[in-house]
């Protein structure tokens, strides 16, 4: 058994050292996000697959401080191979506005493969107090400053076990305020928090109605992991969120030497009025608190008998303060429905070429990133020379689970009044840009529809677009068909037939019915030729015996001997032939069936007639000739 | 001819008289067993004049109602919900007037005047043509009882012809027709009779098929929410505008799952929804 074993551990290690050694060492990197304000942060995040690096620093950049840096391994077994991933997060800090390049560089993995690092840009704009003073195009309306500045960050969660941010960690305000950096709190025996909760907004300063995406990640220490049965929710009303995946992305990472379970969600909030609120969230966490072990199971060492004592607790998250700001009304388009975002769009129409009274279906497409919510249909201009129906729309998200890139497609129907080559009624679309902090407004190039047919009346012909009016002269259109003024076949039920058992039961009863035939038939054709056999067999005895009679007549010279034999076996072979009785055959029976065999077997029967009644033959008859005949043509089987 | 000359007719005086009272009194009992339909259908005809004299006075909404009536009390037909559908039009109810197309049409799908009515019906709400194909028309112009009818008879020709086969020389014997021949005829129709009954039976069920969705017509007012999921709370993922047809696939609660005629799945208020074959919407469509 042992040399068994070994074998196993040497294959499941070679396969692992294999898989690890075969896997080349990959990189990916990010920064999130690429634009940012002064004081707010950024992560620069690198992470290398299949590879181990050690102490990772990023390239010093003036104006750039890293603020934290955090590192953690993921290592997944899917497929039959193993993967590992390391992560290295630099949370930095701009102190001025401008451009900043992280420049390229190479890391070194200890498995000596050299990884090479891309260079990163990131975009610094002025907070929205100095905003006014930037270079903004002439039409870009400021948005306004915040209503004030970020107040101090309550301890959060004081009178639980766990502490987010722990109260030795309340002066780094500035951290926790982004939450970009991992500030994990200790407990008192110096060891990392066993739950606690991060949020991450992907911007803390924002306008009415904008989309906040918001990162929720909550962790449990793996020695205390119990499942939850509750989802993360926000504390107070000043924002709304999107609901909530019940599924949570599982994670397991390194935390401060600790193993930690991960579950995050991603969504996003959007605040209804301005101000500066504080963000906070809570969940009703569990965690092992103790193992009470049964003794009386001494044989497994109480293995069965293991109870968890669980702690339960609302956990509460980092707090934020997110600033809220109210939209613009200066510039504001007056088709403006409050989408606010990085948004793109698009029209189409089809067809191009249309009846008069027949619908166009234009298309719209608004895609990109924002408060998808609020996109509305772009509007169209009024014109008499086109009516319009109310739009319909559907959404694809894409991307993450906060909902917040998408595309959004409007159908609209339209119809042609009069004819000719008549222009769709200008479009266009307008949303707020935050990153601009101006309102951009869209037009939407729509084709020209070809409309044949004739006009059809306008309430207020007043044709201002087209090349080709005749709406001055109305023709009657398509009317409804009159009533019916029966009242038919009524029923009290529109459940169809086939919905009716009976219906059913007929067709199979006669399935059934037709499967019994055949087995039937089945049964009496396994049957049947024992019987036919034994008929044939006795039927070609009895012909046999005939000719045997024939040939001795014809020796012996003895005539009606001859042809009783010979007319014998001539009703045997036709009998075995039309299954009747040799005694049924008859030259009348003959004629009915087979006129052509009756005529040439006449002579015969006529001549077997004479001699049989007279009892003597004439003198000139030829048996031998007789015999030949009746053997070589009588004898052999009819066609049918 | 003369029907006293007619030689089945008794000859003898009193038989006349007796085959006489017999027929006068077949024909009262006939007259009497009548009366009680004869006598409905005059009121409901009333019903429908009253209604139709209200479509054609310009009230629609009354017209609507009294075909309401009338469908309530004596059950749906085509023209019952061709008529009623053309008063809801005219109300400017456009859902609950497609719905009655719908109805019409399905009851009386090769009608080329119902589907006239319902296409410009939809046509006057902005959506797309949803005229059937030739060969779904092709489909559904064979009624129920036909199918049966040609299943049956393509069973019973197949069961015949295997009896048949089985007893084809006594049947020989007794009709003098060669055995052989006879086998042959026998052997025709099995070869012939089983592909055509397993054909007829694919087009039977592939009408079924056709026929046994479950489908609807949005009846809300301009249009209905179509969601993520089945709950108020759900992201809203689109609209799908009043008197569209569309196919349910599933229900949860209050809420239908349906499949939009783009394609497109979602799920919308069952209130917002009728079904075009009423009271289907009362089975979970999954069950």
């Amino acid at each position: 058994m042992k040399p068994l074993l070994s074998a196993w551990v040497a294959v499941a290690l070679f396969a692992f050292t294999t898989t690890s050694c075969l896997a080349a060492a990959t990189l990916t990197q990010k920064i999130d996000p690429p634009e940012v304000n002064v004081g707010d942060q950024a992560i620069v995040t690198i992470t290398v697959q299949n590879g181990s690096v050690d102490n990772l620093n990023l390239p010093q950049v003036d104006g750039l401080d890293v603020v934290g840096t955090q590192s953690s391994t993921n290592i997944t077994f899917s497929n039959g191979s193993l993967s590992r991933a390391m992560s290295l997060n630099f949370a930095v800090a701009p102190s001025r506005t401008g451009t900043f390049t992280i420049p390229a560089f190479d890391i070194h993995t200890q498995e000596g493969d050299v990884l090479h690092v891309k260079a990163m840009k990131l975009y610094v704009l002025d907070n929205g107090a100095s905003a006014s003073t930037n270079n903004a195009p002439a039409q870009a309306v400021p948005s306004p400053a915040p209503s004030s500045t970020p107040s101090a960050n309550p301890p959060f969660n004081s009178n639980g076990p766990v502490v987010m941010p722990p109260a030795n960690a309340a002066g780094n305000s500035s951290d926790m305020t982004t939450g970009n950096t991992l500030n994990v709190p200790m407990e008192s025996d110096g060891r990392p928090a066993k739950v606690f909760m991060v949020i991450t907004p992907d911007t803390t300063d924002a306008y009415v109605g904008q989309s906040i995406t918001l990162r929720i990640t909550w962790y449990i220490r793996q020695d205390v992991d119990y499942q939850q049965d509750s989802l993360p929710t926000i504390k107070g009303s000043d924002f709304l969120m999107n609901d909530l995946s019940y599924r949570p992305h599982d994670d397991e990472q390194a935390i401060m030497n600790e193993v930690y379970r991960s579950e995050s969600w991603v969504t996003a909030i959007s605040a209804p009025k301005s101000g500066d609120f504080p963000l906070l969230m809570e969940r009703d966490s569990y965690w092992i608190k103790s193992i009470t072990t049964n003794n009386l199971d001494p044989f497994f060492g109480g293995f069965f008998n293991r109870r968890p004592n669980l702690a339960h607790e609302s956990i509460s998250s980092n707090q934020l303060t997110i600033h809220v700001h109210d939209l613009p009304t200066e510039g504001r388009p007056a088709n403006f429905t409050g989408a606010i975002g990085h948004l793109k769009i698009t029209g189409a129409a089809e067809p191009t070429s249309v009846d008069v009274g027949d619908p166009v279906t234009l298309h719209f497409s608004v895609s990109g990133e924002g408060n998808f919510n609020y996109v509305r249909c772009p509007t169209l201009a009024s014109d008499p020379a086109w009516k319009t129906y109310v739009p319909t729309f559907k959404i694809d998200y894409l991307g993450d689970e906060s909902h917040t890139q998408a595309v959004k497609t409007f159908d609209q129907s339209i119809i042609p009044l009069k004819n000719g080559n008549v222009p769709l009624p200008p479009a266009n679309f307008s949303y707020f840009d935050p990153t601009t902090k101006q309102y951009v407004t869209v037009p939407i190039a729509l084709p020209e529809i070809t409309v044949t047919g004739t006009p059809m009346p306008i309430a207020s012909a007043s044709p201002v677009s087209g090349t080709d009016s005749t709406a001055a002269t109305p023709t009657p259109t398509a009317e409804f068909l009159p009533n019916r003024l029966e009242i038919g076949s009524p029923q009290l039920s529109l459940t169809p037939v086939y919905r009716q058992p009976w219906f059913w039961m007929i067709q199979g009863g006669l399935i059934f019915l037709t499967l019994l035939g055949a087995l039937f038939l089945f049964l009496r054709s396994r049957s049947a030729p024992d019987d036919d056999r034994a008929t044939r067999a006795l039927r070609q005895r009895s012909l046999q015996q005939e000719e045997d009679a024939m040939a001795e007549a014809v020796r012996r010279g003895d005539a009606v001997a001859f042809f009783v034999a010979a007319r014998h076996a001539v009703q045997l072979q036709l009998g075995t032939q039309w299954n009747l009785r040799p005694e049924a055959i008859t030259l009348g029976e003959i004629r009915d069936r087979d006129p052509h065999l009756a005529e040439a077997l006449e002579p015969f029967f006529a001549q077997a007639d004479e001699v049989i009644y007279s009892g003597q033959a004439s003198s000139g008859l030829d048996l031998a000739q007789w015999e030949h005949r009746v053997r070589t043509e009588l004898l052999q089987p009819q066609p049918a | 001819m003369n029907f006293f000359s007619n030689p089945s007719f008794p000859s003898c005086t009193w038989e006349r008289y007796l085959f006489l009272a017999k027929f006068h009194f077949a024909l009262i009992a006939f007259s009497l067993f009548l009366f009680p339909f004869l006598l409905h259908a005059d009121v409901s005809d009333s019903e429908l004049d009253a209604a139709n004299r209200a479509y054609t006075s310009g009230n629609y909404d009354e017209s609507a109602k009294l075909f309401q009536q009338i469908i309530a009390t004596r059950g749906f037909s085509a023209p019952l919900c061709f008529d009623l559908a053309n008063a809801e039009a005219k109300a400017g109810h456009t859902g609950a007037a497609l719905l009655n197309y719908e109805r019409a049409r399905y009851l009386a799908p090769t009608d080329g005047d119902i589907d006239h009515n319902l296409q410009l019906a939809r046509k006057q709400a902005g959506l797309d043509p949803n005229s059937y194909r030739w060969w779904q028309i092709a489909l559904l112009s064979i009624n129920w009882m036909v199918w049966l009818g040609i299943m049956a008879a393509c069973l019973l020709l197949i069961f015949l012809a295997i009896i048949g086969t089985s007893y084809a020389p006594a049947i020989s014997s007794a009709t003098k027709i060669p055995l052989r021949l006879l086998k042959n005829i026998f052997r025709a129709i099995l070869f012939a009779g089983i592909p055509l009954s397993l054909l007829m039976g694919y087009v039977e069920l592939s009408t079924i098929g056709f026929n046994d969705r479950i489908q609807g017509v949005i009846v809300a007012p301009k249009e209905a929410t179509l969601r993520l999921s089945p709950f108020d709370s759900a992201d809203s993922i689109g609209t799908i505008p009043e008197g569209e047809l569309v196919t349910v696939e599933d229900r949860h609660n209050d809420y239908l799952r349906i499949e939009a005629r783009d394609h497109h799945f979602g799920w919308v208020q069952q209130k917002d929804l009728e079904p075009v074959i009423a009271g289907s919407f009362d089975v979970k469509p999954s069950d």
